[in-house]
């Protein structure tokens, strides 16, 4: 079952810009799912008008299966949430900003220092929230997001202006609510490195448009296919007859011949052939695209 | 049962915000200054303290400032404050975002604004009191005022400034609701406030809301006897208009596009 779904989710900020072109999102339950694109993709578009920040002009968003404007206070009931940057009052401290969102959501006044030890903010005491720092200020959000216990979680950005110590802790965090709690993750970035260590699913989103969408591993063969050998050597038209001469296809990319990727034997059989033929090799490499080189292929598509 | 829960998470957002201490500056500021005024006039003030209509000059002396200038001053500050909380600190979309329904968060921040206003004609009254007992206690020549206090009169006139500055109040809190830049609410508020001070002498110039206080002023004071009495009851026009504003405030923030 979906925890989120939107169809065909259209969003116009004006008549020439628009900001969304039917993004059919699907989260699936328990997950964790990482909504991936650069600044002005699109990305806190779409989930301000699954939380119903923005109103919905076309298309349809479906949270836990239902209705998401019929059901808003039942269905926001079980979401916890942070858009962008930290949503906290400063002249209060963490635990009077947790004490404003106890009495809305009328949960048991000890989770707020239950909360507060997650995140680390458990010896914050009398200081008050602008004196945080950026890092504290999202350990704090992400600490109201988790106040009520919610079974969804709504991250937009989060590990935005943590240290790498702090966007590991975060990751953990998060991986260990997913995976002991059964808590559906949506979390948006615009850098896959960040995210693709503990993420399940994935949707790339350019120029409002959802360009990819699916598990890691289809995202990781996707690297697979784009992988290839490169062959280096002082003679590329008789470097190409000969590979084709094994049934390759071949090509070439600046000045080197790139084929698909092959067994290590049939490797190994061409460049004894060009040596035979007097073909002086001089590098044969397997050049394998990471993640971050795919997700900008797929938006650069 | 969600309201109250509601109501009692935005009174905890103005602690040690600018607005709660705005509350206690503006109920004791003219009762201060007539204070220090006595203290220093102390041996002019024995005649005073036995005449009859005691109560009634100081009443006049203290809500002069207060209704013409003070009250409207002090609610265009306050309403545009409290909704500042919000936007100052990014926080709109937290609280869009949280099962509450937008009928119950805007009347309870509009509740807590309310309920600020109380407050300062409380403590605004108690200020007039202390304003005029302390002198009596610190100086031996200056006897306790031998009048009877006028409950009744203060109270109903409590009610009347009361009911006079809601729809100020309501105009304020719609402005504040709409408007990011806290120099929008204040300085339209400011603004209709200036025009309602210059057009006072016009015999329409209960139009206005925000001339509702200065007039009801000058009328239980007598200085209105050479104008012309409003054909309309200003209080019932000052809840009319808070009723309307209210509404078309309510309907701007439930339709406005972006939440957050």
């Amino acid at each position: 079952m979906y925890c989120i779904e939107t169809v065909n989710l259209i969003h116009k900020f004006s008549e020439n810009e628009t900001a969304l072109n039917c993004v059919n999102l699907q989260v699936i339950e328990s997950t964790i799912y990482g909504f991936l694109g650069q600044n002005g993709a699109g990305k806190t578009t779409t989930l301000k008008l699954i939380l119903g920040l923005l109103k919905k002009q076309h298309g349809e968003i479906l949270v836990f299966g239902k209705p998401f404007e019929k059901n808003r206070v039942e269905t926001l009931r079980n979401i916890g949430s942070m858009i962008e940057s930290p949503s906290i009052y400063g002249h209060l401290t963490a635990v009077e900003n947790l004490r404003i969102l106890q009495k809305v959501y009328k949960c048991p006044k000890r989770r707020i220092q239950e909360v507060l030890e997650l995140v680390g903010l458990a010896q914050t005491g009398n200081k008050k929230a602008n004196q945080f720092s950026l890092g504290m200020k999202q350990r704090l959000s992400i600490a109201i997001a988790l106040l009520h216990n919610p079974s969804l979680l709504i991250l937009d950005e989060p590990t935005n202006g943590l240290d790498p110590n702090g966007i590991l802790e975060i990751r953990e965090l998060l991986q260990n609510l997913n995976q002991n709690h059964g808590i559906t993750i949506l979390i948006s970035s615009h850098l896959l490195s960040e995210i693709e260590k503990f993420v399940m699913h994935i949707g790339i989103i350019n120029q409002g448009n959802l360009l990819f969408q699916g598990t890691l591993a289809e995202l990781v063969s996707k690297r697979q296919q784009n992988s290839f050998i490169i062959f280096e050597t002082n003679d590329d038209s008789a470097t190409l007859q000969i590979i084709n001469d094994f049934g390759v296809i071949s090509r070439n990319e600046s000045g080197k011949i790139a084929i698909p990727i092959l067994e290590k034997e049939t490797i190994a059989a061409i460049n004894q052939k060009l040596v035979e033929n007097n073909v002086e090799v001089y590098q044969i490499s397997k050049i394998e695209n990471d993640l971050e080189k795919i997700f900008f292929d797929v938006i650069s598509e | 049962m969600n309201f109250i829960n509601t109501f009692q998470s935005e009174w905890l957002k103005k602690k040690r915000s600018l607005a709660s201490w705005l509350v206690i500056v503006g109920a004791f500021f003219t009762p201060s200054i007539i204070l220090m005024s006595r203290i220093k006039n102390a041996d002019q003030l024995s005649a005073l303290y036995v005449s009859d209509d005691f109560w009634q000059k100081l009443w006049n002396q203290t809500w002069e400032s207060m209704a013409v200038f003070l009250l409207p001053i002090g609610i265009i500050l306050a309403a545009g404050l409290i909704t500042q909380i919000e936007y100052k600190n990014n926080t709109w979309k937290q609280l869009h975002t949280t099962p509450q329904r937008f009928m119950t968060i805007f009347f309870a921040k509009f509740l807590v604004i309310l309920i600020m206003l109380v407050e300062v004609f409380v403590l605004f009254n108690i200020g007039i009191y202390l304003s005029a007992v302390i002198p009596s206690m610190l100086f031996s020549n200056v006897p306790y005022p031998t009048a009877p206090i006028p409950y009744m009169d203060f109270l109903n006139a409590n009610v009347n400034f009361f009911l006079d500055c809601l729809p100020i109040l309501a105009l304020q809190y719609l402005i504040s609701l709409q408007f990011k830049n806290f120099l929008v609410p204040i300085g339209v508020g400011f603004v209709i406030w200036f025009l309602g001070v210059g057009m006072l002498a016009w015999e329409y110039s209960y139009i206005l809301p925000y001339n509702h206080g200065t007039i009801d002023f000058l009328m239980s004071s007598d200085q209105f006897a050479n104008r012309k009495i409003p054909p309309i009851n200003i209080q019932l026009l000052a809840a009319m208009y808070f009723v309307v504003i209210t509404v078309a405030s309510y309907v701007l923030y439930v339709t406005k596009k972006e939440k957050g």
